[in-house]
């Protein structure tokens, strides 16, 4: 009972875990590192990486122990006394190690002997350091003895980090080395040279064969060239097939690696393939199945910081040439400097949620672990982080570093501590979020952990006190280890797992465990090497709420047989014994795969457009816009365009390349040349209608032009309508309209029998901000006119537009929708709009970044709703009604052309979204106002404008980024959000069908953009879906289409041979078709 | 009480006394040792605020031409430079029935010019602030009136630098990289910057009739075919490197180079530590050598201030030319190309700066001020360069402006960032440019 006392009285509190005292713990442990003048940030770029932490219970008491690994001093081993109280037992147990600059560590029963052993990896051959990686054999009385050599495990490299795992399933563990360049090239060489093996930095896979492990990395298809900065290792079976995949994190502009195991001792590298994008300066990382679909998904770290004084004081993202010359030119991967969560779609590939999932920033980031720390049955994950010194820095960088360091490299090859010194400090505090229902994380840094200003790098989770929950431990740089105790205790219910497997893997690693409760699936896979240089407990843990039976749990071996184990009472500890009569595991009986609704067909024979966007980059003249305009084509028209009873497709091209008419013939589609098109080719054609606009029986050609690169008066801009005749496609008068439009929609508005047009405009090229026009042209006998209507003239910058009866009474109506605006509402009182929008949105600010309409009873109430694609909310961008997405249009710099100045709100307070920078880049007053990046850091967008030139903008604002619908109550209508899969991109496109044919509508829904700044990424997680009636949904890869990665312009159904196919056009790329099963 | 009183009074008047004396009949004596150091403070803060050479060459070009207009005031050896500048009108005339110290006027006309061009303002008010400080103490009349003068002037020629379009230029779309045509500029390592300055030939010029009046002639049309002059001369740039690298530290050809590299930014990256080297500009290493010619003549302060004055107009005119040619030929540098084709490893002895290859910028900015400093201190003047001793290198000895200059250009062949044709057709480009400038102005009398 006392000692109880004085443990509250030593503690740190949070809300979910304390720290406790070292004065309880007895470890002193702290990684010490200090500049000297040999060794130092200068001479090995991860001088401050710091060390790792592996935990186990060495002695098989119960008892977890800790083991620490040091940079520059002895290696601690710590044994559990219970209570958390811990005996420094280095000396007797010999494993102080004999390195100069020890690195990650893992403990792993190596021999098979059922007591854990410990392998550490040592940094060896710069700046004179000497040793080797090391690897201590428990002798099983306390002791261990280093037999690195005997095992060929004794490498004298560069190692951050070792996993154990059998990547043959031969039933031993084969182990894969993970290393580290330490040099900084001065030019990105090209991707392929990851080829060229390098014994130093190249990372390795050894076969255990028993006595020995053997390097086959080569013919395993393992990388290990001098690129490689390899920062983290993840083991996980991730396609569901019985064999153990890798994904390695690598630092700079290396990729990250994912190598799937081909099942015959060889591995495939698909990380292109697989994955959208990837964190840039990737660290740490974790598996975990946060979703509950029986697939691994990843998060990997990186070092962006929430904090706006740290962000704006930091070197930003790249800029847009750099990327394109690393991706096109060199043959690297999209990257960007945020953590990354990758969500698993079935095995098949990822999609990257991390900004949607509010985990993206976690400053300078080491070590994921995700754990169920609450007990909930949900993932959480908890992150380490911090770095002595930022030498990201701008004004150290630009202004301090230059008379600090200068001479002394030059001269001296020495560092002076001084000019470290300045550098600012990275100490922040360790992070953890909360897992949920859904694939978003709470923040809950600041609840659940004590407050703190520490630098943790290695991190562990293990039950050390055996009550059920997951305690943490981190090693720190020159402060002592945290230990974390959860203190949920038995609020929340628990299980614990450990296995006792087949000799010589023991413990059982990668066995995966499926558990069921309440209808609830939870899977995981028993791995220790994760974080960052660092292993956990070998044991799976799930926590369960207030549930107090397991219905089922599902074991499945390493060698995939399956045992399973019913009613099973919660909280409590379980050795699970492998059966001596176990089934064969049928993976595709475990992880069904629904039939797909749709297939790919290689082509409709001839259909082989492909769309080529030229290079223009809208950033280059107006610097500051938020987003690209000038790459939102093709446009796509389907329609008989010959009078041959035949669906013809109009494909509207980019600058420089004709716009192409496809016709069918009954053995395929053929392209022709179209004379009137080829001489037009330097148009950029975004939207176009096949209809019979003069009622002459034969279909016309009317396509809207557009484009960012072309503006004022350009003749590029003006829509062109080409009337069908015997000869062809002849060109026909049409009003000069010189907007840059986005969309064409025909209706008859005044019921003269007649096509007229809604056009609606997208923006004011080189004026982006402005207001464009939309109009409404009457048709008379084939000739358009204008119609006035000063409401709907300006309504917005337009993207989508639909002709519906919202009200009805039989007559269609108009409802536009587009960026920085509301969807609008138009009624047509006998051929007349009037925008009803007030009297029946019950949503007040309702601006959007909207993109697409389409109607549908999505509750089935028997009326229209209206379905709404936005930008989504896997973004950068934040916006509510409270607090909007801002966007300041002006002429800030008094030169004649306008600016437009993005803020968004962090903590009720709107910060810009551009760094000094960028921003300066056109606004040179900038640089004179705040000649320190310290001193433009962490204001506001008030401070950083002056509140009059801010009041003299133009206030443009968006209060809703997410995608969802219009529901109809009595031709009222209120926005309501779809669920977060809707939500990872933008949703472009809808196209409504009954594709299963069960005599109800569907939307098929596709999306994704990329003309924005690196700053953003890009947005390429969104698959596609299909929504149905009363909350039916197909998701992802159930779907059997793949939209990720690729730009969705439209869908539309195309009939050939009397079947119905989907076809899908993409922005620069190749058109799709599926066939519907 | 009396007696303090008494006291007080007396002390007053030993003070007034003291005032007065030194009020009307000390000067304020200004030597050329003060106008060197005026343009060793700008330069310190062009250097710290990171300046690219032709936006340093116009910074410092329009404080010299400020505070020569003052000298020209009352030296009937120096004929204005109004209306032979284009734009620039007559500046207000000094008002000879006032105190007035003309060099005092001339300094603070230089730096208030000087403080509006850089960023960082406060370290020009610091050291102006000092200078006033110590000029009041000694004749407040005669500081206060000279002052007054020269912000006077200041002003004037402020409203005329505002003219010049350079914060049009400010604005103007970035760069746009052409991808698709091999023999254009890509950014280069280790930042891959964006081409710095694309639209500085739209930058009034100061003597010169346009930008483009000093087009040199055309280099060796872009080729990869082996026998191809290009290819010769991208090869001659290819081996020269090697060269170096194999003499190693010894080599006098990389202490040319490095002696010459005069980059204001040098970006060094250790991992995630990245600092930069920061150094002065061309422009600003001949505006050093003009500093030496000047303190070896022994130049007095009016002289000083216009050997300054015609060759900062020179190396501004010289840096519109070079740029106007940059930008329209467009061409890709060896680094890029030599990586691509011969030695991805190949690294140049120097960091390829920011911005298209031909012609040399170096080459045209020494040709150019090395006519002027001969027209002004006399051929085969010999010095000693050791402008770049604070930036850590050695001085390099002369026979003469025009071997300076020389040997400038050339040491871009061995930095490997240039080819021959930049170096020789720059070096022609600046020295017709320079003859056409003193042919011009001819500013000084006699």
């Amino acid at each position: 009972m006392l000692s109880l006392f004085s443990c509250d009285d030593y503690q740190e509190k949070g809300g979910l875990f304390d720290k406790v005292d070292s004065r309880i713990t007895k470890v002193t442990f702290q990684n010490i590192v200090e500049s000297t003048e040999d060794l130092n940030i200068l001479d090995y770029l991860y001088f401050y990486n710091g060390a790792g932490v592996a935990v186990g219970d060495i002695n098989n008491d119960d008892l977890v122990d800790v083991f620490f690994t040091s940079n520059l001093h002895k290696n601690k081993l710590y044994l559990n006394k219970g209570n958390f109280e811990f005996e420094d037992i280095t000396s007797k147990a010999g494993v102080a190690g004999n390195s100069d600059w020890n690195t990650g560590t893992t403990m792993a029963d190596v021999n098979g002997d059922g007591f854990l052993d410990i392998y550490v990896c040592a940094v060896v051959g710069i700046q004179g350091l000497d040793g080797k990686n090391e690897l201590f054999i428990n002798n099983r009385d306390g002791t261990f003895t280093e037999k690195a050599s005997q095992y060929g495990l004794d490498f004298d490299n560069y190692s951050s980090a070792a996993a154990f795992f059998d990547y043959d399933n031969d039933g031993d563990l084969d182990m894969y080395l993970l290393n580290h360049a330490i040099h900084t090239q001065k030019s990105f060489g090209k991707a392929n040279i990851r080829n060229n093996r390098n014994f130093e930095s190249g990372d390795k896979l050894l076969r255990n064969d028993g006595e020995k492990f053997v390097d086959i990395s080569e013919q395993a298809g393992i990388y290990g060239g001098v690129n490689g900065y390899g920062l983290g290792v993840a083991t996980a079976d991730f396609n569901n097939d019985g064999y153990t995949d890798l994904y390695i994190s690598n630092d700079f502009h290396e990729d990250d690696y994912y190598y799937l195991n081909n099942g015959d001792g060889t591995f495939k590298e698909v990380l292109k393939e697989k994955f959208g994008h990837t964190s840039r300066f990737s660290m740490g990382s974790d598996v975990a199945d946060i979703n509950h679909d029986g697939f691994m998904d990843i998060m990997t770290l990186d070092m962006i910081p929430e904090n706006e004084k740290t962000l704006k004081a930091s070197v930003g993202d790249e800029t847009i040439d750099m990327l394109e010359m690393r991706i096109n030119r060199l043959g690297y991967h999209y990257q960007y400097a945020r953590n990354m969560l990758q969500v698993n779609q079935g095995g098949d590939f990822f999609s990257e949620t991390a900004l949607l999932s509010g985990v993206a920033e976690s400053d300078w980031s080491w070590s994921a672990l995700f754990a169920d720390y609450d007990n909930d049955g949900e993932q959480d994950v908890f992150i380490s982080n911090g770095i002595p010194k930022r030498p990201n820095d701008l004004d150290y960088i630009k202004y301090i570093s230059n008379d600090k360091i200068k001479d002394k490299l030059t001269k001296t090859k020495l560092v002076d501590n001084e000019a470290l010194d300045i550098m600012p400090s990275g100490a922040v505090q360790n992070y953890i979020f909360q897992g949920s229902k859904n694939i978003r994380f709470k923040n809950q840094s600041a609840h659940w952990l004590p407050q703190d200003s520490i630098i943790s790098t290695g991190s562990a989770y293990a039950d050390f006190d055996n009550d059920g929950d997951i305690d943490l431990v981190t090693n720190n740089i020159n402060t002592p280890a945290t230990f974390y105790k959860n203190k949920i205790n038995q609020n929340s219910n628990y299980l614990k797992l450990k296995f006792a497997y087949k000799k010589p893997n023991i413990f059982g690693l990668g066995t995966k465990v499926i558990s069921y409760h309440q209808g609830i699936p939870q899977y995981k896979q028993l791995y220790v090497t994760k974080g960052f240089q660092s292993s956990s407990e070998a044991m799976i843990h799930f926590g369960y709420g207030k549930a107090e039976t397991v219905d089922s749990l599902k074991i499945i071996w390493p060698d995939n047989t399956i045992q399973i184990a019913e009613n099973i009472k919660t909280n409590q500890t379980l050795t699970i014994k492998v059966l001596h009569k176990r089934a064969t595991a049928n993976y595709t009986k475990l992880f069904p795969k629904q039939k797909p609704w749709f297939r790919r067909v290689d082509s409709i024979p001839g259909l082989d457009y492909e769309h080529k966007e030229n290079n223009y980059v809208d950033f280059n003249r107006q610097k500051l816009i938020p987003y690209k305009i000038s790459d939102r084509g093709p446009a796509t028209a389907v329609g008989d365009l010959n009078n041959d009873g035949k669906e013809d497709i109009f494909f509207g091209s980019s600058k420089n390349e004709p716009s192409q008419i496809y016709f069918q013939t009954s053995s395929g589609f053929k392209l022709q040349k179209v004379e009137v098109l080829e001489i037009e080719k330097r148009n950029e054609d975004v939207d176009a209608v096949i209809e019979d606009f003069n009622k002459d029986g034969k279909k016309d050609l009317l396509i809207a032009s557009s484009g960012g690169e072309y503006f004022g008066r350009s003749k590029e801009l003006i829509d062109r309508l080409y009337l069908a005749s015997d000869s062809g496609l002849i060109e026909a008068q049409f009003p000069e309209l010189y907007e840059h439009e986005s969309v064409i929609k025909p209706f008859d508005v005044d019921n003269d029998g007649d096509l007229d047009l809604f056009i609606g405009g997208y923006t004011v090229s080189n004026n982006f901000g402005a207001i464009p026009n939309s109009y409404i042209l009457i048709n008379n006998q084939g000739e358009f006119t204008v119609k006035e209507n000063k409401e709907l003239q300006k309504i917005g910058m337009v993207t989508d537009a639909i002709w519906t009866d919202f009200d009805g009474d039989r007559i269609k109506d108009l409802i536009v929708v587009g960026e920085w605006m509301r969807p609008s509402f138009f009624k047509n009182k006998n051929g007349t709009l009037f925008n009803v929008t007030s009297q029946i949105s019950k949503d007040t600010s309702n601006n959007g970044l909207w993109q697409s309409i389409e109607e549908f009873d999505i509750d089935n109430d028997g009326d229209y709703d209206y379905l709404l694609g936005n930008f989504g909310l896997n973004t950068k961008f934040k916006a509510s009604v409270n607090f909007p997405l801002k966007m300041f249009y002006s002429d800030f710099d008094n030169n004649q052309k306008t600016e437009t100045v993005l803020a968004i709100a962090k903590n009720k307070k709107y910060y810009t979204i551009l760094g000094l920078d960028d921003l300066s880049n056109q606004l040179n007053f900038l640089r004179k106002k705040f000649t320190t990046y310290a001193s433009f850091a962490g204001k506001t967008v008030e401070e950083v404008f002056d509140k009059k030139m801010l009041d003299k903008a133009i206030l443009l604002e968006v209060h809703q980024l997410a995608s969802g619908y219009l529901k109809n109550e009595q031709g009222k209508f209120t926005f309501i959000p779809f669920e977060d899969e809707l939500q990872i991109a933008p949703i472009t496109t809808m196209l409504k069908n009954d594709f299963n044919k069960d005599g109800e509508q569907e939307v098929f829904m596709a999306g994704n953009y990329f003309g924005v700044t690196p700053y953003h990424g890009r947005f390429d997680g969104f698959v596609g879906a299909i929504v149905g009636k009363n909350n039916m949904r197909v998701f992802g890869n159930r779907l059997g289409v793949d939209l990720s990665k690729k730009a969705v312009i439209t869908a539309n159904i195309v009939n050939f041979g009397d079947k119905d196919y989907v076809m899908v056009t993409i922005n620069n790329g190749k058109v799709e078709v599926y066939e519907l099963y | 009480m009396n007696y303090i009183n008494k006291l007080y009074k007396s002390l007053f008047v030993l003070g007034v006394v003291f005032c007065f004396s030194s009020c009307e009949k000390e000067e304020i004596i200004i030597t050329a040792n003060e106008y060197h150091n005026a343009i060793d403070k700008l330069t310190e803060v062009m250097v710290h605020d990171i300046f690219s050479p032709p936006v340093a060459s116009r910074i410092y070009n329009y404080p010299n031409i400020a505070a020569y207009e003052i000298i020209s005031q009352g030296n009937d050896n120096y004929k204005t430079l109004s209306k032979r500048l284009h734009g620039l009108e007559a500046i207000p005339s000094v008002d000879t029935t006032k105190n007035i110290n003309l060099r005092v006027a001339a300094i603070v006309a230089y730096l208030e010019v000087g403080k509006q061009l850089v960023f960082s303002e406060d370290k020009v008010e610091v050291y102006r602030d000092s200078l006033y400080n110590s000029w009041k103490a000694i004749n407040k009349n005669s500081f206060d009136n000279s002052k007054k003068y020269g912000l006077e002037v200041a002003e004037h020629v402020k409203k005329w630098v505002a003219t010049d379009n350079y914060a049009q230029t400010r604005t103007m779309p970035k760069f746009s990289i052409d991808t698709e045509n091999p023999s254009r500029w890509q950014p280069t390592p280790p930042d891959y910057m964006d081409g710095i300055e694309p639209h500085w030939r739209e930058i009034r010029p100061s003597v010169i009739d346009s930008s483009s009046q000093f087009t040199p002639s055309k280099h060796p049309d872009f080729s990869l075919e082996k026998d191809s002059p290009f290819y010769k001369e991208l090869l001659e740039t290819y081996t020269v490197g090697v060269t170096i690298k194999e003499e190693g530290e010894t080599s006098e050809k990389l202490e040319i180079a490095q002696f010459w590299d005069c980059n204001p930014y040098v970006s060094t990256h250790r991992g995630h530590l990245m600092f930069a080297t920061k150094k002065i500009t061309p422009g600003a290493h001949w505006i050093g050598i003009c500093k030496i010619a000047c303190k070896k003549d022994k130049l007095d302060f009016e002289n000083t201030v216009y050997a300054y004055t015609h060759t900062s107009i020179a190396i501004a005119d010289a840096f519109i030319s070079c740029w106007d040619e940059k930008y329209r030929s467009n061409l890709i540098r060896p680094e890029t190309l030599i990586n691509q084709h011969i030695d991805e490893n190949w690294e140049p002895v120097l960091q390829t700066p920011p911005f298209p290859e031909y012609t040399s910028g170096h080459s045209v900015v020494s040709g150019a001020a090395s006519k002027v400093l001969t027209q002004i201190f006399g051929d085969n003047f010999e010095f000693n360069d050791n402008t770049e001793v604070k930036y850590g290198l050695p001085i390099r000895s002369f026979v003469s402006f025009d071997k300076a200059a020389e040997e400038a250009a050339i040491s871009r062949l061995y930095g490997g960032i240039h080819y021959r044709a930049a170096i020789d057709l720059g070096l022609e480009q600046g020295r017709e440019l320079g003859s056409f400038v003193i042919g011009k102005l001819q500013i000084k009398k006699n």
